[in-house]
């Protein structure tokens, strides 16, 4: 019996006009276990028409954590030129970070919201896409600041601890272990209702 | 004013050292897409693939014991540092990574230390990294190693401390024995 993929429902929402940006978009892109890079760029497996995204802008990488049996993701920022905000953190260049069962994505004001569906497959995983015409994340770029109210915006000097502050929990070094899937930790993390719009998804396809 | 007095001032690049060995590495050419004491510059966003797969992988060994794609090497910044760190990947169903005395399963990843053995089937690679400044650029150097690296029970870590893992000098009192470039 073939094992179910894994699915990534991911939902995007840009502010130009009739989403041109999201026209290369196909509704689901079955992936293999490599990073799946998403840019502007010829090689990008998601292709989004923004002139100033990077070619390749991130990637989303399928792992196993050590005694797992489900695909852990994690988001690297590509860009030399443009940050990636992920759960309310800000990625650099080659910054990675841990991708929990829900996550808030922004980058070159597009607004993207991740939401991890575990399958025991480990071939391939599934990206299936919703276009949303509006907002998926109210105050993208202020959830930093919500963060790290009263803490000086300065970041942790060079070497001075490769894990981060107790209250960015989301952030993990790539073998340091995960606080599993959705921990209690991250769920109180989460933004208020408010401020995720869920999408309404189409009924769940038939995967693999 | 010369035009060396004029140029921008060289960057330096982070370096993986690569000492390798292979038990067979004489009479099968396992080895023999590989350009020893090379150093070859990479893309620092790029995923180095090691297997059997000429076409996937970045670097091949001709053996059919090998995986298509065996285990991968990427580039990484920590979050708030300026240091560039590696991190290594099985991508082998078929055979465990051994990295150090951990052991890594199919699709399982870790950072790697900068200084470590690694190993799957009769494969043996030290690995040493040299910090460098470019964060464009990596480079990794082969070096063929005629005698093993490890021998058994040669290679006895440290026990890990609890506040975290080896340090970089942990491994010198195991040195592996490594032959010089002139007596090959």
């Amino acid at each position: 019996m073939e094992k179910p993929l894994t699915v990534l429902r991911v939902s995007l929402h840009h502010p130009t006009p009739g989403l041109a940006a999201f026209a290369n978009v196909p509704q689901r892109l079955q992936h293999d276990t490599s990073p799946l890079l998403v840019g502007r760029g010829p090689d990008a497996h998601l292709r989004l028409e923004l002139p100033h995204l990077s070619r390749r802008h991130l990637s989303l990488e399928p792992y196993l954590e050590k005694g797992s049996a489900l695909l852990t993701f994690s988001l690297k920022a590509l860009s030399r030129k443009s940050c990636v905000w992920v759960n309310g953190l800000t990625l650099r260049f080659l910054e990675q970070v841990t991708l929990s069962t829900v996550n808030r994505v922004t980058f070159s004001g597009i607004q993207m919201v991740v939401h991890i569906e575990g399958g025991t497959s480990l071939e391939a995983f599934v990206c299936c896409f919703h276009l949303s015409p509006s907002p998926l994340i109210d105050r993208p770029q202020a959830e930093e600041t919500d963060e790290w109210e009263g803490v000086p915006q300065e970041r942790p000097p060079p070497a001075s601890g490769q894990q981060a502050p107790g209250h960015l929990g989301f952030l993990h070094g790539p073998s340091q272990p995960s606080p599993g899937r959705a921990t209690e930790t991250q769920l109180q993390r989460e933004p208020p209702d408010s401020a995720l719009h869920q999408p309404r998804w189409p009924p769940r396809a038939s995967l693999g | 004013m010369s035009g060396f007095e004029d140029a921008d001032t060289e960057e330096t690049v982070t370096c993986l050292q690569m000492t390798v060995y292979h038990p067979g590495y004489q009479r099968s050419g396992i080895f023999q897409s590989i350009r020893f004491f090379n150093r070859e510059k990479l893309s620092s966003s790029e995923v180095v693939k090691f297997g059997r797969n000429s076409n996937t992988c970045h670097y091949t060994f001709q053996d059919k014991q090998v995986s298509r794609v065996q285990f991968s090497l990427q580039l990484f910044k920590k979050f708030g540092s300026s240091v560039l760190s590696f991190e290594i990947k099985n991508m082998s169903k078929k055979a465990n990574l051994i990295v150090d005395n951990k052991e890594l399963g199919y699709l399982n990843k870790m950072d790697l230390p900068y200084k470590c053995m690694v190993r799957f089937g009769d494969y043996q690679f030290l690995i040493e990294k040299e910090d460098g400044e470019s964060l464009e650029f990596f480079e990794i150097q082969f070096t063929l190693s005629t005698q093993p690296l490890l021998q058994e029970n040669n290679w006895l870590p440290e026990p890990i401390p609890e506040c975290g893992g080896y340090s970089s000098s942990s491994t010198q009192n195991n040195s592996p024995v490594e032959m010089g470039e002139n007596e090959w």
